[in-house]
């Protein structure tokens, strides 16, 4: 615990700009209204076994208006025998309440939902509804820029349902569980901003955790990431995700995850 | 009762200018990214009667440049930042002016938009005359509680509607 103080101390005091796009949780700030988003996440998380598991989640991400935006997003992995494998979906909607803005900073908060079907087989305790378990999530987002540096928390309840047509949700299971993150990001580059085709370099430390409610299991893990913006308009996202302590069963917790993404903007009149 | 007499004065005291708006310079709160700047510019640059916009990234200002014989309403200006996601923490027009008579409280119209002038130097303004819009949205929060106690004086400041503005020459 110490030495992870350590981390997050010696991150803060690299330099001041930060940013808030983060890589493993989203922030309650929305993407532009009319603006259309794609995104590619591949995350390649080692079994404990040995074995790879490729997953691959492809996502549409609309601003309807400043307040709302949707997410579609659709789940595809290697986990089952026989290969690449679609084995469910996602729809994300995440409603921003508040929004505090001043010169270079700003203060937000927001409410989101997910509801995801998976017919893949329940494998873990761990309950995750992006890519494993059909069920939904629902939860609270804040976060703040101040000068340059953001820092992203959010708590949400999520809970599993049975993965149809095949896999029941077993019973002697916890089938609910509450997740915190803490997120904070900062950008390095560039120094100086001169025009939008120059690349910007982000630092990003994220902690996600997550209590089961029935037997009170829990896990924590820690997720440093790399992210390049190109042209102000493309996004490369290079994550780690490392288990720091789990007493829940889980299978394949720690992994790379690499992300593209690219806004179109104005797509909507 | 009281907003009526308040538009009707204003309405008689008004006199239809020719003050075309040439130019903005704006900058917008809540952001630092470049990514965030951008989806800001592309939003302006989405108004018909912008013509070309110049940014300043480094202090989030964006200076827009307006087609010629246009018509701009700030509030469609401001409404372009809030679709970004962000806020506008000053908006400063540039008027081209004709002789116009600026005495606080006084307004004149121009595109149907009324514009008061509150806070403001008494002159008679000519040609090109850079303007701040004090209303709500348009300056930051702490800028606007500021003005607000001058509602007394201003009494038509309390009104936020989309065809009219208070101005103060800078």
């Amino acid at each position: 615990m110490k030495k992870l103080f350590f981390i997050i101390a010696a991150f803060f005091s690299l330099g001041v700009k930060g940013q808030e796009l983060f890589v493993f949780t989203e922030p309650a700030s929305n993407m532009p209204a009319k603006s259309l988003g794609v995104r590619d996440m591949n995350a390649f998380m080692f079994e404990k076994d040995g074995k790879l598991n490729y997953h691959n989640m492809p996502e549409l991400m609309w601003g309807i208006n400043k307040k709302w935006m949707v997410h579609v997003q659709g789940f595809i992995s290697n986990r089952q025998e026989g290969g690449l494998e679609a084995e469910g979906g996602s729809l994300y909607a995440k409603y921003r309440f508040l929004s505090k803005d001043a010169i270079q900073s700003h203060f937000r908060m927001a409410a989101y939902g997910r509801y995801s079907l998976n017919r893949a087989d329940i494998h873990q305790q761990e309950i995750e509804t992006m890519g494993h378990n059909t069920g939904y999530e629902t939860g609270l987002i804040a976060t703040q820029l101040l000068h340059k540096v953001a820092i992203s928390s959010s708590i949400s309840y999520e809970r599993a349902l049975d993965n149809k047509p095949a896999y029941k949700f077993p019973e002697t299971e916890s089938n609910s569980a509450v997740n915190y993150t803490l997120s904070v990001g900062k950008l390095m580059l560039p120094k100086v901003y001169k025009d939008y085709k120059q690349t910007n370099m982000n630092l990003m430390l994220e902690l996600l955790g997550q209590r089961l409610n029935d037997n009170g299991k829990s896990y924590l893990d820690i997720a440093p990431s790399v992210q390049f913006i190109i042209n102000s308009q493309a996004r490369i996202d290079i994550g780690y995700r490392q288990e720091l302590y789990s007493t829940m069963k889980r299978t394949a917790p720690n992994g790379i995850v690499l992300k593209f993404e690219y806004t179109f903007f104005n797509v909507f009149k | 009762m009281k907003k009526i007499l308040i538009s009707s004065i204003i309405l008689f005291a008004s006199v239809i200018a020719n003050a075309q708006i040439t130019k903005a310079e704006l900058t917008a709160t809540g952001l630092t990214c470049s990514m965030c700047s951008k989806a800001t510019y592309k939003q302006l640059t989405s108004i018909p009667e912008v013509e070309k916009v110049e940014t300043d990234l480094n202090k989030t200002a964006f200076i827009l440049y307006f087609k010629n014989g246009s018509t701009v309403n700030p509030g469609n200006l401001k409404k372009k930042v809030d679709d970004a996601g962000f806020s506008v923490g000053e908006l400063v027009v540039v008027f081209n002016f004709n002789n116009q008579k600026a005495e606080n409280n006084s307004s004149f119209i121009q595109d149907n938009i009324t514009y008061t002038f509150m806070d403001t130097k008494t002159g008679v303004l000519a040609g090109e005359v850079k303007v701040q819009i004090l209303d709500k949205g348009f300056v930051v929060e702490k800028e606007y509680k500021k003005l607000s106690k001058l509602v007394k004086q201003y009494p038509s400041y309390a009104t936020i509607n989309n065809n009219l503005y208070h101005i103060k020459t800078l």
